[in-house]
C-alpha cells in the first residue's frame, strides 16, 4: 500500500484495524478524539464493533468482557479519561487478560488542558492502577512509530496476558506525518485458547478457562503475584527498546527524552554539534521496561560529564534516569509541561549551562 | 503558467479534515495582502484542537493581516467559540475576507449558523474546496464529489472552485504534485468549476516547472509547524 498522510490518531486507528483488532471501545475527549472518529465509520468497513461507553469506567469494563472472550480489542483516551480506567487496567492485569490502551496525553493535574504533555509517564509506568499492576508502555515519536507500536501491541499483549499502553503526547495524536501500513497482518490471538472464556466446545483444550482477579485463599494471592513479577521481570529481559542518536563519538553531554520531545531534542543535537559540542541522545522507546543498562552505560563513557532528563512534565522519566546512571553522573532534569513544549534554544541552553556548571566538571 | 490568483470579497476555504485548508488559507491570506488591499482572516476552525489559523497570528498580524479570533485567554479553550465579529466581516467584507472553516461537512456546520450574514452580504461569496488526494478519502473524483456534497449540504453554501493542495509533507516530491494535478483537472472537468490554483513549497517551484500546470500556483511557506521545526519566513508585503 503506497504512503498516506495521516493525523497520528487516524494511523492508530488504522493501525489497530492492520494489526486484526476489530473491537473498538471509547469515550471521546481532546486531543485524541480523532480515533473514535475515524473508527465511527472504518469499523463497518470491515464488520468490526465500536461502541462508546457512557464513560471511561465503563469502556474499561468492556475491554475487560471481550478480552476475557479471547477477542482483541483496544480503547483510547487522553490523561483523565485513563485515570477513570485505572480500576479496571489492574483487573485486567490481575485476570491476566491482553488488551492495547492509547494515551494521549493532554496537560493535567484535573482537567487541565488540551495541549501536549507528558506527565502521565509516572502513571503508565508505575501507578496504572492498584495492586502490583504493571504494563508494557511504548512510547513513538512520529506518526509512523506509533502505527507500528499499535500493531506490535496487540501481539506483545498476548504474549504476557497483560494490557499494553502506547503512551503518546497530544501532537502525536495532532500532527500529520507519512504513513505506510502493511497489508495483511494475523488477525487473531494465537494463545487465546489459555484465557479465553468463550465455551469450551470452541477450544481445543478442553479445560475450563476462569476469568477472575478474586484470590480468596493467601497462599494463591502472593503466588499469583509472584507469578505477575516473574512476567513483569520478563518484560524486563526481553522487551527493552531504544534508539540511540550521536552516541557513537565522544560526547561531553547525555540527553534522554522520549516521545516527540525527542524531536526536539534532535534539532537541539544537531545544532549543537554545529557549535562543536557533542551531545548524545538516548530516546527510550519502551518506558516500561526502562532502558536502564543503555543509559548507564552511555552516561559512564569518559567523555560525559552530564546526564539531562528532558520531557514535557515537572520531573517525572528523571526518576528512572537517576536510577539508571546510579550517581556514576550528576542528573539535571528539563522541562515544562500543560501546553508550552521546550524548544530547541532552550535546551541548548541548559546543555551549555550544565557543562559550564562546577558540578559537571572533573 | 498562468499568473496570480485574484481573490475578492468573501472566500470561505472548506475542505476535509486535514486536507490543509488553514495552511492555504494562511498563504493566501499572505500572497492577497498588499498595501492596498485590506486582507482580514477569521478561524472559524471549531473542530480542530491544534494546528489553528491562531498559531500564525503573530506572524501575520506583523504583515497587517486583521485576525478574527476569540478573546487571546479562550484560544485553547475546548470549547467551540464563534466571534459575532464573524457575522459583521461577512455582511462588510471589503476587500477580501477569508474564512478558514474547519473539516468535513462537521466543520463546515458553522456557516449554516451565519446564514442570514451570508444572505446579507453586500458581496460576492466563493467557497473553495481544498483537496489532497494523499489524505484517506479524497483521493479519488467521486470521494471529493462526495465531500463536496456533505459540506454543501452542512454548510448551506455552495462550492465554487477548487484548490489542489497535493503534498506529503516534507516527503513532497514533484511527482506527488503531477498526480495531484492529474486528479483536480479531473474533477475541475467532472464538476465544471473551476481548479483557481494548485499549491507547492517554495523550494520545489523549479522542479515542476515541467509539469506545465494550466492554472496559478500558490506558494506554501509553511506555518503550522511541530515544535523542532521554524516556520518558514513569510514575505513582506509589497
Amino acid at each position: 500500500m503506497p504512503k498516506v498522510l495521516m493525523k497520528g490518531n487516524e494511523a492508530i486507528a488504522e493501525a489497530a484495524i492492520r494489526a486484526g483488532c476489530l473491537n473498538y471501545f471509547a469515550y471521546p475527549i481532546t486531543p485524541q478524539s480523532e480515533v473514535a472518529e475515524y473508527l465511527c465509520w472504518r469499523m463497518p468497513e470491515v464488520n468490526g464493533v465500536f461502541l462508546q461507553g457512557e464513560s471511561e469506567v465503563a469502556v474499561a469494563y468492556m475491554i475487560f468482557g471481550a478480552a476475557g472472550a479471547g477477542v482483541r480489542v483496544f480503547t483510547t483516551s487522553s490523561s483523565p479519561g485513563i485515570s477513570l480506567m485505572s480500576e479496571g487496567i489492574s483487573y485486567l492485569c490481575g485476570a491476566e487478560l491482553p488488551a492495547v490502551f492509547v494515551n494521549i496525553m493532554r496537560g493535567g493535574p484535573g482537567l487541565g488542558g488540551i495541549l501536549p504533555s507528558q506527565a502521565d509517564y509516572l502513571q503508565a509506568t508505575k501507578g496504572i492502577g492498584h495492586g502490583d499492576c504493571r504494563l508494557l508502555v511504548m512510547a513513538p515519536a512520529s506518526v509512523q512509530e506509533a502505527a507500528e507500536m499499535v500493531m506490535q501491541a496487540f501481539p506483545l499483549a498476548e504474549k504476557y496476558r497483560n494490557p499494553v499502553m502506547i503512551l503518546g503526547d497530544g501532537l502525536i495524536g495532532q500532527m500529520m506525518e507519512p504513513v505506510e501500513f502493511p497489508d495483511h497482518l494475523r488477525s487473531e490471538p494465537s494463545n487465546k485458547d489459555s484465557w479465553a472464556s468463550n465455551g469450551m466446545d470452541h477450544r481445543k483444550s478442553k479445560t475450563r478457562n476462569l476469568v477472575r482477579s478474586l484470590y480468596l485463599n493467601a497462599t494463591l494471592l502472593n503466588d499469583h503475584n509472584m507469578d505477575l513479577r516473574a512476567k513483569y521481570e520478563r518484560m524486563k529481559a526481553e522487551e527493552v527498546r531504544y534508539e540511540d542518536y550521536n552516541t557513537d563519538g565522544d560526547y561531553q553531554a547525555l540527553i534522554v527524552s522520549y516521545g516527540t520531545m525527542s524531536r526536539v531534542c534532535k534539532t537541539a543535537v544537531n545544532t549543537l554539534k554545529e557549535q562543536g559540542i557533542e551531545v548524545g541522545l538516548i530516546r527510550p522507546q519502551t518506558l516500561f521496561p526502562f532502558p536502564e543498562a543503555a543509559i548507564r552505560q552511555a552516561a559512564r563513557k569518559e567523555s560525559c560529564r552530564a546526564v539531562l532528563s528532558v520531557e514535557m512534565s515537572m520531573g517525572q522519566m528523571v526518576e528512572d534516569v537517576e536510577r539508571s546512571v546510579r550517581g556514576a553522573r550528576p542528573v539535571q532534569w528539563y522541562g515544562k509541561c500543560g501546553g508550552e513544549v521546550p524548544t530547541p534554544e532552550e535546551i541548548i541552553e541548559v546543555v551549555t549551562a550544565t557543562l559550564a556548571s562546577d558540578d559537571s566538571r572533573r | 503558467m498562468p499568473t496570480d490568483i485574484d481573490l475578492n470579497g468573501i472566500v470561505i476555504i472548506v475542505g476535509n479534515y486535514g486536507s490543509g485548508k488553514t495552511e492555504v488559507a494562511i498563504n493566501l491570506a499572505v500572497a492577497q495582502r498588499t498595501a492596498r488591499h485590506r486582507v482580514r482572516v477569521a478561524d472559524l476552525d471549531l473542530v480542530n484542537p491544534y494546528f489553528r489559523t491562531r498559531e500564525a497570528r503573530r506572524s501575520l498580524e506583523t504583515l497587517g493581516i486583521e485576525m478574527i479570533l476569540p478573546p487571546e485567554g479562550w484560544l485553547q479553550a475546548d470549547l467551540p467559540i464563534l466571534m459575532p465579529q464573524v457575522a459583521g466581516l461577512i455582511r462588510d467584507p471589503g476587500d477580501l475576507a477569508l474564512l478558514d472553516v474547519g473539516g468535513d461537512h462537521v466543520g463546515a456546520r458553522v456557516l449554516s449558523a451565519l446564514a442570514e450574514a451570508f444572505d446579507a452580504a453586500n458581496r460576492a461569496i466563493q467557497m473553495l474546496q481544498v483537496v489532497n488526494p494523499f489524505r484517506p478519502n479524497t483521493d479519488t473524483v467521486a470521494a471529493c464529489l462526495d465531500m463536496r456534497a456533505a459540506i454543501e449540504a452542512a454548510s448551506r453554501q455552495t462550492v465554487t472552485g477548487w484548490i489542489g493542495n497535493a503534498h506529503m509533507m516534507d516527503e513532497t516530491l514533484p511527482d506527488h504534485i503531477g498526480q495531484g494535478y492529474a486528479l483536480m483537472r479531473d474533477l475541475a472537468d467532472a464538476s465544471g468549476l473551476p481548479l483557481v490554483c494548485m499549491t507547492a513549497a517554495e523550494a520545489l517551484l523549479p522542479q515542476i516547472a515541467h509539469l506545465a500546470m494550466d492554472c496559478p500556483v500558490l506558494t506554501i511557506r509553511r506555518q503550522l509547524v511541530p515544535p523542532w521545526k521554524k516556520p518558514e519566513p513569510l514575505h513582506p508585503v509589497v
